[in-house]
């Protein structure tokens, strides 16, 4: 069993390696669209907090949109009546879907990350701070998007405005995260804990709710 | 044993069928027949637990069936195509046979993709085959994952005589080692059978 898993986790990850090409284009859209906001607020001078804010909230939509995508895919129904039937739990393909996403995610970001701060306007010395945040956040972010799109994806549920509920689990982390960047030089170990928290907590239940519901409205 | 007893399944406020009740034994195949719509995928999902009946249940030995008896027991193949397109034959193969916690040595597979495919190249991408070699790779789950009941929908469906041949002798070998298998299809197996018909 364990030698399968570690195979799983291999093709896996050889499978989002595929799909990295989408992650890639979905970051040169950030940076268009931060170029964007760079001009359009090129009068007004500001702090760190709101394009720190913008980046989050462009962050949880990429990300919203990578999940959705793998998982329009990896769980079309034929493949989802494999999964179920398999000997690992749901939880855990889920699982460990979630965690390549995230590792997609956030291996593009450190890459794309220089630009955006260049873009963005913000000084060059936050580049690990801010690289620290988004790594920290984004495993939430990963974790509730596959909620949102486990619930988007089915085939069985009439009222996709259902999947917005999972929306104001991501204000925590808007909150928290304005917050260290208030404090200089985000020197706030305490704050950054909150994400650790945070992350266990959505552990506890994403992939729970996220099987449920491909379960119950997909199949 | 596989017990269906009064089994209903309802979408909506559309009944789909209704008090359905058979048993097959091990070493016995019931091929489900009936017309399009009569519901025969639904009752497959119902009996591997995919779908909740309206009434009526599903037992094993005597016992209700839960997801872990499912997955424990049920091998499924659908009508649909489940592998990735964009990964390789080779890569395909040991996904889901990693899925499926399935470890064979690279002979073995090999000998099977042989006796299904003939030659082929396993480099190919999955969207570069044709039907019915898109649908001879899920059928090589059979001859991989041991599983004691096979639960197939329309099986034989865009595959030629020759692979038909070669897919009932696997039915066959199920049958001889005790296995039992519920197929739904239009066609009439060669092999030894009994029907239901959905009417």
């Amino acid at each position: 069993m364990i030698n399968n898993f570690i195979r799983l986790l291999k093709n896996e990850l050889s499978l989002m390696i595929k799909g990295s090409i989408f992650t890639f284009v979905l970051f040169c859209l950030l940076m268009i669209a931060s170029s964007i906001f760079s001009l359009a607020l090129r009068h007004i001078s500001f702090d760190i907090e709101i394009p720190l804010a913008f980046l989050l909230i462009m962050i949880f939509f990429i990300s919203l949109i990578k999940v959705e995508k793998v998982y329009a895919s990896d769980f079309s129904e034929a493949k989802l009546q494999q999964y179920i039937l398999s000997p690992f739990a749901l939880e855990i393909i889920v699982f460990v879907k979630n965690i390549m996403i995230y590792l997609n995610l956030i291996f593009l970001f450190l890459i794309f990350s220089p630009f955006i701060l260049i873009i963005l306007n913000i000084n060059l010395s936050y580049l690990i701070s801010i690289n620290l945040l988004l790594a920290l956040s984004l495993l939430s972010i990963v974790f509730i998007s596959s909620m949102t799109a486990s619930i988007t994806i089915s085939r069985n549920n009439k009222l996709s405005i259902t999947s917005v509920l999972t929306l104001p689990l991501f204000v925590p982390i808007l909150i928290v995260s304005m917050a260290i960047s208030n404090v200089i030089d985000f020197d706030t170990n305490k704050l950054y804990l909150f994400f650790l928290a945070y992350f266990l907590l959505n552990l506890a239940f994403s992939p729970l709710l996220t099987s449920f519901a491909l379960k119950k409205l997909s199949v | 044993m596989i017990e269906i007893n009064n089994l209903s399944f309802a979408r909506g406020n559309s009944l789909i069928f209704k008090d359905i009740s058979f048993s097959i034994k091990p070493g016995e195949v019931m091929v489900i027949q009936g017309p399009n719509g009569k519901g025969k995928t639904t009752l497959l999902l119902n009996i591997i637990q995919l779908l909740d009946p309206l009434n009526g249940d599903v037992r094993l030995n005597g016992q209700k069936i839960d997801s872990q008896t499912a997955s424990d027991c049920f091998l499924y193949l659908g009508e649909n195509h489940f592998a990735y397109d964009q990964m390789t034959l080779n890569q395909n193969i040991d996904y889901w046979l990693s899925i499926h916690n399935v470890e064979f040595t690279k002979e073995i597979i090999n000998k099977s993709i042989k006796y299904l495919f003939g030659e082929l190249n396993l480099d190919k991408k999955f969207y570069q085959l044709s039907f019915g070699q898109k649908k001879k790779l899920q059928l090589l789950l059979l001859m991989l994952v041991n599983k004691p009941i096979w639960i197939l929908d329309d099986p034989f469906n865009g595959l030629d005589n020759n692979t038909i041949k070669k897919i009932t002798t696997l039915l066959a070998k199920k049958i001889e080692n005790k296995g039992s298998i519920i197929i739904a299809s239009h066609q009439d197996l060669s092999i030894p059978h009994r029907k239901f018909k959905l009417t």
